[in-house]
């Protein structure tokens, strides 16, 4: 912990086009609706591109740049208040430029630093971890990002019928999105302070959980799978590495697990995440979800989260977000409490 | 001192045509310094060394593109005017247009108030070229070449009635009228003010000048604090600045770049040479303005200095602020000056050096000084408290202030002192911004422009500038469309909920051959006429959607449902939006479609959208008298209620037949069957009957045999007809207490199929109006007959009405419109509506489409003028150059107007057969010698091309004609059309309307005097 609170002052959120439900989709998949429902559980989730021709509508640069817009203007603020950029991703539009820096013009942003951190699941918290650096380092006020899309990696033209169920299972699992916050040195807009922050690489030595491939010039041809996962791992691991984490992070406020009003769990999909609040048993507080209605939008999850979060949170009160990425397994954390 | 708000500029520069490209050349450290133009003059003239030879350093400096350029048509300014005036008089009026715009307000808005206009300019090189030969003077030319008409011109164009005056001071003249502005404005003489100055190198007279005195750089370029600094390099520019007091700029609402807190000018008095700076008069100057401004040194960020890179005039200034500076501070005062970029623009130096502080203020950053790299120590300034800067600064957060220096060779100098904007958005919006983005708020993005080319013009520029946009709402874009973007002939409007919608639409519209599709020239306002449908539109949860998005009808329906809450025993506006089946039943159907129609109509006019005529179907009717003010809405309420709920009493049995025939047709069956009569005449062919539902089964029977179709209406009862006549005695005792007052709008009743006349719409009026058939069809014809309405816009949950007069055979031209149509209708439904009217000539109160939040000043890019005409002359110099520019071969004196396709408008745009004035097209001019002459002398006389100058041409407004004009006009009439006589100027000036009137005018002299 450093000497200096950060606070959160807003927050925004992008998600494209409608949303697609499931029966949309298990169509598509030619899956059925119910397995959906059964196995994974999630309701929704949108997309940035047609699902019939692929042709992509919005980027990624889109997305956080619309939700940059939205937490900028929540937080009362204009584009020359906002001192740096950190934008979290797997899935850049370019690997150069990088998408935070396409995101700052966008957002009229210049001679800031516009930092891109390459993260899955725990790229929302890295990147409020790396603001309340910059923060404590005498920053007044910064935008910090996080956000997936899943045109590269997600092809509904392909000959799906072939493709093995635990391929399959990324066709519903995931969606397109971005979140954004406003992280300001003093309590502004919404005025949560952030209390603690956790972020620590915990995979020496472990087998990857999840892998998401990219091609280049050489490998263009090569066929392999693009996105795989180790679910049994992950559904493993996940529950135990959660609930480590928020003891970690009791342990570091000395706060109590009553002191809980809110718990903002992993959002992997809407079982595994109820199977991880079974796990993480904090009764007295109350579970903020989306990943039901969005899909697992990767580094933007927490933002979406603590978005839905802020309207219910009274002053005084705590809540606590835990993700988990179970690619190289990194365990993240916040610590949020209104003032 | 209060402090001054800068809420609106505009500038071009070398290599900076805007104040986006200005501030982009500023952070790129670009160079603007180029070879002189071609068009000026040749640089080789006076290269040469020789003794006795004219000698000018001058080889290079800083050039405006498209000088020449001017949208002379926008500003109805006749060519022959257009070429006759000081080019810096035709920048500045576009400049001033665009600045007004970038402050929040269409410039029209302006118009009549006291907005005052403060230009800086510096000698007159326009009137020494053109006037040096005496025999080419012209009116125009005198005109044209007066400094002070570069105020003038402006307050005129614009019809500002401030003071206006041209502010000489030499090369700080341009923060002398921010000077004199901010204290008119202080003084109350003025609310609105527009400063700043105008610079164009026209002759080499200023560089030879320079060379003489050793102070011209070598290769044109200015640099500023810079070991390397030689000299000065001149450079045009034009820049002005809209000014507030702050307050006042608060409470509008307006974008502020950044405040001037304090102005301070002095003079060098007699000091060492009166071309020569002074150390002391540049301190106090600066001094002066910190207390005014109530800053202390260490308070100011950074400088922008005057610098013009001389040796001595560095020297000097480096002195003066290093005595004010060279404090006890916790970082150096950075100081740099935009003369490194432009080189020395004279007259507009000093609004150069307030716009880049100004937008270094509003974007936080302080551009580098070029040229800052290769720093002059013996300036020494870091021991004075001074930092030349080498890179971009970046403001820490909080107030920041800054300084703006401008040095008169005579001596007179000047100081502003800036600081960042006050906070207006600190009242975070918080994170539900985007719940209603998903609701979709639409709003109406205007533009307009002065020909369907304008239009496009410009909407291929918004259209960029939008999609550059983050996506998000488009409702505050489009509220400051509707303020700033309104106003010019040609209209646009495109409902867009977010700016992706935005920017598409825009795009497209941009993209069309045929103008027609998205450029409207309205004539006249249009004539809307509200109908008010009746009993059976109703469905539940009628208008939700409308309800949703639209706050100014939930304020309405609110009213009428407090005005129904104590006789319907219930809330009606939450039965209605609850989505209950109950809303079908005649006792809650009539009160909940009163509510939605008071409700809508009511909104409509909150938005502008007055009727020139209401018309009401049935329970239709009530709310249409509530609109035209003959019934109070609590009185209209009350029997509505009461109404409803006696019918709904009636016994079952009653029932409504819709039939397709006349009412001639019926007239045989009906009289067979006295329990049923005429419920409503709704056409020609579309008839209800109302009775006894066994008598109308019977009817339909017959009917169907006949092959004529009939369709059972959905009703509980037999309105309209004898089976009524139970509960019309007891509405009978509660309307007779009703106060009537006579109809402010007319009315179309119909209970009696015609406009109401002096017939008082009392107590005995409703009774009979709810037994007698409904006569809409007749109401309507006799409302078009009396109003010919261009729009009649149906006021119900759904289009009930609008395919009946579809079919009713109406005269005219007439566009249906509604404002909720069917159950899937939003507040875009609405915004469509405004959006229709809009285009049709409607000035709407454009406030009411939005919700506060969204009445939120966006910066949207000025307006683009039109660059296709283009007017220069070839100075009166020597040159053996002249032959080579196409150009020069005009002989001297004539207007050189270059024009590319004529700009003649498309047959869909010109002005109607029966718009006055009366129109003459190109056959007649043919036929008619006396027009052929008219067009000809008023051609010769404007400089028009003869194409532009057609019948319909107005003389004061498309043409720019003035006194004078008129009467060289009168001198070259009487030559070409002897036989016409001598005709007084009193005679003529009432036949001076148009073209085509004063040919008829001429037409009958020379008819009187050939008999």
């Amino acid at each position: 912990m450093t000497g200096t609170t950060a606070y959160l002052a807003s927050t925004g959120t992008a998600l494209p086009g409608a949303p697609v439900d499931n029966s949309t989709l298990g169509k598509l998949l030619s899956v059925s609706e119910e397995w959906i429902d059964i196995f994974v559980g999630t309701r929704t989730r949108h997309f940035a591109w047609d699902l019939a021709t692929g042709e992509v509508h919005q980027s990624l640069t889109d997305l956080c740049a619309e939700a940059g817009d939205l937490a900028i203007a929540g937080a009362g603020l204009d584009a020359s208040d906002i001192e740096f950029l950190v934008l979290a991703t797997a899935t850049p539009d370019t690997l150069l430029p990088t998408t935070a820096a396409r995101v700052a013009d966008r957002l009229g942003l210049n001679y800031l630093p516009a930092y891109q951190l390459q993260a899955g699941c725990s790229g929302a918290v890295q990147a409020i971890d790396l603001g309340r650096s910059l923060i404590a380092g005498g920053c007044g006020a910064g935008l910090v990002i996080g956000g997936d899309v899943t045109n590269r990696h997600l092809d509904l033209r392909r000959d799906l019928s072939r493709m093995p169920t635990e391929e399959l299972v990324n066709y519903v699992l995931f969606g397109d999105g971005a979140g954004a916050a406003v992280l300001t040195a003093e309590p502004a807009g919404e005025r949560v302070a952030l209390r603690g922050v956790l972020n620590r690489f915990a995979g020496l030595g472990r087998p990857p959980g999840q892998i998401i491939d990219w091609y280049g010039i050489t490998d263009r041809h090569t066929e392999r799978q693009m996105i795989s996962e180790d679910y049994k791992e992950i559904e493993e691991s996940v529950p135990v590495m959660a609930v480590e984490i928020l003891w970690d992070l009791l342990g570091l406020l000395d706060w109590g697990i009553g002191d809980l009003d809110f718990l903002l769990p992993p959002q992997l999909s809407t079982r595994m995440t109820q199977r991880i609040v079974e796990h993480l048993a904090v009764p007295g507080a109350r579970e903020i979800s989306c990943v039901s209605d969005t899909g697992n939008t990767g580094n933007a999850l927490p933002f979406q989260q603590i978005e839905r979060l802020l309207p219910e949170l009274r002053v005084g009160q705590r809540a606590l977000t835990i993700a988990v990425e179970s690619s190289k397994w990194i365990k993240t954390g916040l610590a949020l409490e209104k003032v | 001192m209060d402090s001054i708000a800068i809420v609106g500029l505009d500038c071009a520069f070398p290599g900076a045509p805007g104040s986006d490209a200005y501030w982009d050349l500023l952070m790129r450290g670009g160079d603007a310094v180029g070879d002189i133009p071609e068009q000026r003059w040749n640089p080789r003239d006076y290269a040469s060394q020789e003794p006795g030879a004219v000698h000018s350093e001058m080889t290079r400096g800083g050039f405006i593109d498209d000088a020449d350029a001017f949208d002379n048509d926008f500003f109805s300014v006749a060519p022959r005017e257009a070429a006759a005036m000081d080019p810096q008089h035709r920048l500045l009026l576009q400049c001033a247009w665009r600045a007004l715009e970038d402050s929040g307000r269409a410039p029209g808005a302006l118009a009549g108030t006291d907005a005052g206009v403060f230009v800086g300019v510096m000698g007159g090189e326009w009137g020494r070229l053109r006037m040096g030969d005496h025999t080419e003077i012209t009116p125009q030319l005198g005109a044209g070449s007066s400094a002070g008409m570069t105020a003038n011109r402006i307050s005129y164009h614009l019809n500002l009635t401030g003071p206006s005056l041209a502010v000489d001071t030499a090369c700080s003249s341009s923060l002398v009228a921010v000077h004199l502005a901010a204290n008119a404005l202080l003084s109350g003489e003025c609310d609105t003010a527009l400063a700043g100055g105008v610079n164009l190198v026209l002759s080499p007279a200023l560089g030879i000048v320079y060379t003489q005195l050793g102070l011209a750089s070598s290769d044109g370029r200015c640099r500023p604090f810079s070991a390397d600094a030689d000299g000065i390099a001149r450079s045009d520019g034009v820049g002005l600045v809209v000014l507030r007091r702050t307050a006042d700029a608060l409470a509008d609402g307006q974008r502020i770049y950044a405040v001037i807190r304090g102005t301070a000018v002095n003079q060098d008095g007699r000091s060492n040479g009166v071309t020569a700076p002074n150390r002391w008069s540049q301190q106090k100057v600066v001094e002066a303005a910190y207390r005014r401004a109530g800053v202390t040194p260490e308070q100011v960020s950074f400088i922008e200095a005057h610098g013009t890179g001389t040796v001595l005039g560095d020297a000097i200034e480096c002195a003066a602020l290093g005595t004010v500076h060279g404090v006890e501070r916790a970082e150096p005062c950075a100081i740099g000056s935009v003369k490194g970029n432009l080189g020395h623009t004279e007259g507009a130096a000093g609004i150069a050096g307030l716009i880049k502080a100004a937008l270094a203020l509003h974007h936080r950053i302080v551009p580098a000084s070029r040229f800052a790299d290769r720093e002059n120590p013996q300036l020494r300034l870091a021991e004075r408290g001074l930092r030349l800067l080498k890179s971009p600064l970046r403001l820490p957060p909080g107030e920041a202030v800054a300084g703006v220096s401008s040095f008169g060779m005579g001596g007179t100098n000047a100081h502003a002192v800036l600081a960042t904007a006050p906070r207006t958005r600190n009242k975070a919006v918080g994170s539900g911004v985007r719940r209603d983005t998903a609701a979709g708020a639409a709003g109406v993005f205007t533009l307009t422009g002065d020909t369907p080319e304008a239009l496009r013009r410009n909407l291929a520029d918004q259209a960029e500038a939008v999609a550059k946009r983050p996506r998000g709402e488009a409702a505050a874009l489009c509220w400051s469309s509707n303020r700033i973007k309104t106003g010019l002939p040609f209209r646009f409007a495109l409902t867009a909920r977010d700016t992706a919608e935005l920017a598409a639409g825009l795009r497209q519209a941009a993209g069309q051959d045929l103008p027609g599709g998205v450029a409207h020239r309205p004539w006249s306002r249009p004539v809307v006429a509200f109908l008010f449908t009746g009993q059976g539109s109703q469905f539940p949860a009628m208008t939700a959607g409308l309800h949703r998005d639209s706050a100014v009808y939930r304020h309405f329906l609110d009213e009428a449902d407090a005005a129904l809450a104590p006789h319907t025993g219930g809330s009606v506006r939450d039965l209605i939006l609850g989505g209950e089946q109950r809303i079908h039943e005649t006792g809650t159907a009539q009160p909940a479609l009163f509510a939605v129609g008071y409700a809508l109509a009511r909104t409509l006019t909150e938005l502008g959208v007055q009727p020139a005529a209401v018309l009401g179907h049935s329970i239709g009717e009530y709310p249409a008298a509530v609109l035209a003010g003959v019934l109070s809405l609590d009185e209209a309420a009350r029997l509505v209620a009461v109404r409803g709920a006696l019918m709904q009493e009636l016994p079952a049995g009653g029932g409504m037949l819709a039939v397709n025939a006349s009412p001639a047709d019926l007239r045989s069956l009906l009289d067979d069957e006295p329990q049923v009569g005429l419920g409503a005449v709704n056409g020609p062919a579309d008839v209800v009957l109302s009775g006894a539902v066994k008598a109308l089964e019977r009817i339909a029977e017959i009917l169907r045999s006949r092959g004529v179709r009939t369709r059972a209406v959905p009703v509980s009862h037999a309105f309209h007809s004898p089976l009524m006549a139970p509960a019309l005695s007891r509405f009978a005792e509660t309307a007779g207490t009703v106060a009537a007052a006579p109809p402010q709008v007319p009315l179309a009743s119909t209970r009696y199929g015609r406009m109401l006349r002096d017939e008082p719409m009392d107590g005995a009026y409703w009774t009979g109006q709810a037994a007698e058939p409904v006569l809409f069809s007749s109401a309507l014809g006799a409302l078009n007959e009396a109003l010919a309405p261009t729009h009649l816009i149906e006021i119900g949950p759904k289009p009930q009405l609008l395919p009946l007069a579809g079919r009713a055979g109406l005269r005219g031209d007439i566009e249906f419109l509604h404002p909720a149509p069917g159950a899937e209708a939003s507040g875009r439904d609405l915004a469509e509506l405004v959006a229709a009217l809009y285009r049709a000539g409607l000035d709407p109160e454009w406030d009411a489409l939005y919700a506060p939040r969204q009445r939120t000043a966006e910066r949207l890019r000025p307006y683009v003028f039109s660059d296709r005409h283009r007017f220069w002359n070839r100075p009166a110099e020597p040159s053996e150059q002249t032959a080579r520019s196409p150009k020069a071969a005009v002989r001297p004196g004539e207007p050189v107007l270059s024009l590319g396709p004529p700009a003649a408008l498309p047959a869909e745009f010109a002005e109607p057969a029966d718009a006055p004035p009366a129109r003459l097209d190109a056959l007649s001019q043919e036929r008619d010698p006396v027009l052929a002459a008219v067009v000809e002398a008023v051609a010769e006389v404007g400089g028009y091309p003869l194409e532009q100058v057609v019948a319909s041409a107005r003389f004061y407004e498309d043409l720019g004609f003035d006194s004078v004009m008129i009467m060289q006009l009168k001198d070259r009439i009487e030559a070409r059309l002897s036989s016409a006589g001598e005709i007084s100027v009193q005679q003529l000036l009432p036949a001076l309307r148009s073209v085509g009137s004063l040919a008829e005018f001429l037409t009958e002299c020379v008819s009187v005097r050939t008999p």
